[in-house]
């Protein structure tokens, strides 16, 4: 039978926790003196996370779910939920391999292993149906990462967001491009919209592109160009970006195509005053920053990135760069976040009750974050009312992996912005 | 019409279209012998990519330097698919053929992950920002580059298995197996070359796309999938018209994104696929067979 299967399965796991625990028990029972060997130990609570975690967003999926576990073993140090006799947390593993459908099916498959929570999916697809799915099983989805407005605007009462939707991404990219045209007095004409073709692009270069024309701002976006997710080649939009003449050029991207839009750039010799992202990935991750180097310096994004004098944000990340070597960024950081919003709901529900679970995560009120802005608060449609952005630039560093920082808001920046930029092919 | 900007896209075209010629190729020389479709081609080019990714950040050789090394290690790996699997699977139903060879995709881009990581890497090469100004027109150096040895490779193969003995044992198998085997040819041992082989020209691909496009394990599907439009449109088994072929998706593809969203690309492509089978279902360079 396959339920006898996956139960075989879930024993070696269950059998090395225990092992694990009992190494644990052994090592306080000896400091302490106490004989307490024999206590049982709590069940552990299984989380799903459901992440791309192979396909094309593979490199931000796998980052995905290493942030998930970090949060995971952070509190299982700290002696699990207390409130549940300190049972410890699990996280079981789903991958999406960034297919809408493959998500779903996994995200079941991980209930049945019996997950209580839910988190994930960075691809708004795999959020949107795994958001409907856990309306349909009534267990609580807590979205970690997803731009996507409408998954959390069909009224399901057990997903919850902390990222910011693209209409937040879209308001706040469009005041800061202004603040930034109008601290260095320029004033540019002409700009180049370009996105990637998945659910997250579409929605948010569409959303970006109707605030940022009803915003008033006096540039005018003369090219929207749009491409499949995955694509090896992007001569032929270079080209018609180049024949455009912008200033501006705010992408949209993910890693790889990020790497081919910049060199070929380059190659075509697209004069601009600066790139600077609306709100995507492709631009501060480690691996982009150290294969593009020079050429990816000056790039700003828009992002809800992490807050550089948070205490929560300086440990994890010592962690992270020990462990990974790379440092937590706007994706990781929010996985990470996302695991500590459920564990203090955990904590607060003192069960494993979807229905308490929901009503404790209503209730959150979670302050000791890593990002930027303030506590996470759920509005009754679940989106965190505090979400929101920052501007990051990649700066001039012999470090790679000190390069990318926060240039705006005042509050959190760490260093003044560049702008325009040098062209790609002055950089010595 | 922007002029200017069609003139780029068209030398962009043309340039495209060799690569995706090169890799269609051993797609083609494969069906051609064996009569089996290689749904591993484009995982075997990313294997390719990887290996002088290798080289250039162990030993600092260039791609074009460790060209000969990847396309070798591919042969290899081609040599040893075939015998060890595809042998073995010749007579079998098509649809079961395929399984196999999907499998051995499904393997090789695992692998590629295991090794490598989900990264997109994209290391900077020599030539990898080179390009001449032409008029208002650039070229791409490392894409004039890939187009040529493409060009070079295909033209080849061609005449070693024209002229050469082993070539001529490969279309003497490719013409009639039982026949080549009564003459005394090792069939098996001459499949296994003519797999190695056409494994080789999509390893050399590989090593010139590197300079072009960040390599990561699941690139390698699309690149199937183009090959495999490619091959239909020149003819299945017919290496120029793959080439040809390759011209004319590179091109149409190119010229299509002066009106059309590059989002829409594949249906360019799929859509030239449909009508070549309706129309000519033999492919533009195909014969009877």
């Amino acid at each position: 039978m396959a339920k006898d299967k996956s139960a075989g399965e879930g024993l070696s796991r269950r059998a090395f926790l225990k092992t694990c625990g009992a190494a644990g028990l052994g090592a306080m029972a000896i400091s302490f003196g106490v004989p307490t060997l024999l206590k049982a130990q709590p069940k552990p609570i299984k989380i799903g996370s459901i992440q791309p975690a192979t396909g094309p967003l593979a490199v931000i999926g796998q980052g995905q779910r290493r942030g998930n576990q970090m949060a995971v073993d952070f509190i299982n140090a700290k002696g699990g939920i207390k409130s549940l006799g300190g049972a410890k947390l699990e996280l079981v593993l789903g991958d999406s391999e960034t297919k809408s459908e493959v998500g779903r099916s996994e995200a079941d498959r991980l209930i049945k292993d019996g997950a209580v929570v839910l988190v994930g999916a960075f691809e708004s697809g795999t959020g949107m149906a795994v958001a409907t799915l856990a309306e349909q099983r009534g267990l609580p989805f807590l979205v970690d990462v997803a731009t996507l407005d409408d998954i959390t605007q069909k009224g399901y009462k057990y997903t919850f967001r902390i990222f910011p939707t693209s209409t937040a991404f879209a308001q706040r990219g469009t005041d800061f491009i202004k603040e930034i045209m109008a601290a260095k007095k320029l004033s540019p004409k002409r700009a180049v919209v370009t996105y990637v073709g998945d659910a997250f692009g579409k929605t948010q270069g569409g959303f970006f592109i109707k605030h940022f024309k009803a915003a008033n701002t006096g540039i005018e976006i003369v090219e929207e160009i749009s491409y499949p997710l995955g694509i090896p080649d992007l001569s032929g939009e270079v080209a018609k970006i180049k024949a455009a003449k912008p200033d501006l050029l705010f992408p949209i991207c993910r890693p790889g195509d990020s790497m081919i839009l910049t060199r070929e750039l380059y190659k075509q010799r697209v004069e601009l005053m600066g790139i600077i992202s609306p709100g995507s990935p492709g631009w501060y991750e480690p691996s982009v920053v150290r294969d593009l180097d020079k050429l990816a310096l000056y790039v700003m994004d828009n992002v809800p990135w992490v807050n550089p004098s948070s205490p929560v944000y300086q440990e994890a990340n010592k962690l992270f760069e020990e462990k990974y070597k790379a440092y937590l960024d706007t994706n990781t950081g929010w996985a990470y976040t996302g695991v500590l919003v459920i564990a203090d709901a955990l904590e607060r529900a003192a069960s494993i009750d979807p229905d308490k679970i929901v009503a404790a995560f209503k209730a959150t009120n979670f302050k000791d974050h890593p990002m930027v802005g303030d506590a996470v608060q759920f509005a009754p449609n679940g989106d965190n009312k505090n979400a929101t952005t920052a501007m990051v630039q990649v700066l001039p560093e012999a470090d790679p992996l000190k390069r990318v920082k926060v240039v705006l808001p005042k509050k959190f920046a760490q260093a003044e912005f560049t702008f325009p930029a040098p062209q790609l092919w002055d950089r010595g | 019409m922007n002029l200017a900007l069609a003139l780029q896209l068209l030398i962009q075209g043309i340039l495209l279209g060799g690569i995706y010629g090169l890799t269609a190729v051993g797609l083609s020389l494969i069906f051609g012998v064996m009569g089996v479709i290689n749904f591993a081609h484009g995982q075997m080019m990313v294997m390719g990519m990887y290996i002088s990714y290798w080289i250039l950040v162990l030993l600092g050789l260039d791609p074009y330097l460790s060209l000969p090394l990847a396309a070798g290690a591919i042969f290899i790996l081609g040599y040893v698919i075939q015998s060890t699997v595809v042998n073995r699977i010749l007579d079998f139903p098509e649809a079961m053929q395929v399984l196999p060879l999907v499998a051995m995709g499904l393997i090789l881009e695992n692998l590629a992950l295991l090794f490598w990581g989900p990264d997109h890497r994209s290391p900077s090469t020599a030539l990898s920002l080179a390009a001449i100004p032409l008029g208002s027109a650039t070229v791409d150096v490392s894409r004039l580059i890939a187009f040529a040895l493409a060009i070079a490779f295909t033209v080849a193969l061609f005449l070693f298995l024209k002229k050469s003995a082993i070539g001529t044992r490969i279309r003497a198998a490719a013409d009639n197996r039982l026949g080549a085997q009564l003459v005394g040819i090792k069939v098996d041992r001459i499949n296994n070359i003519a797999f190695g082989l056409g494994a080789a020209t999509t390893g050399a691909a590989g090593a010139l796309l590197l300079p072009l496009m960040p390599v990561s394990p699941h690139l390698g599907h699309d690149f199937t999938t183009t090959a495999f439009v490619v091959v239909i449109l020149g003819g299945m088994g017919n290496l120029l018209g793959a080439l040809v072929g390759g011209l004319i998706l590179g091109v149409t593809e190119s010229l299509a994104t002066l009106v059309l969203p590059a989002t829409l690309k594949q249906m360019i492509s799929f859509g030239l696929l449909v009508v070549i089978m309706l129309i000519r279902p033999q492919g533009l360079f195909g014969g009877r067979r």
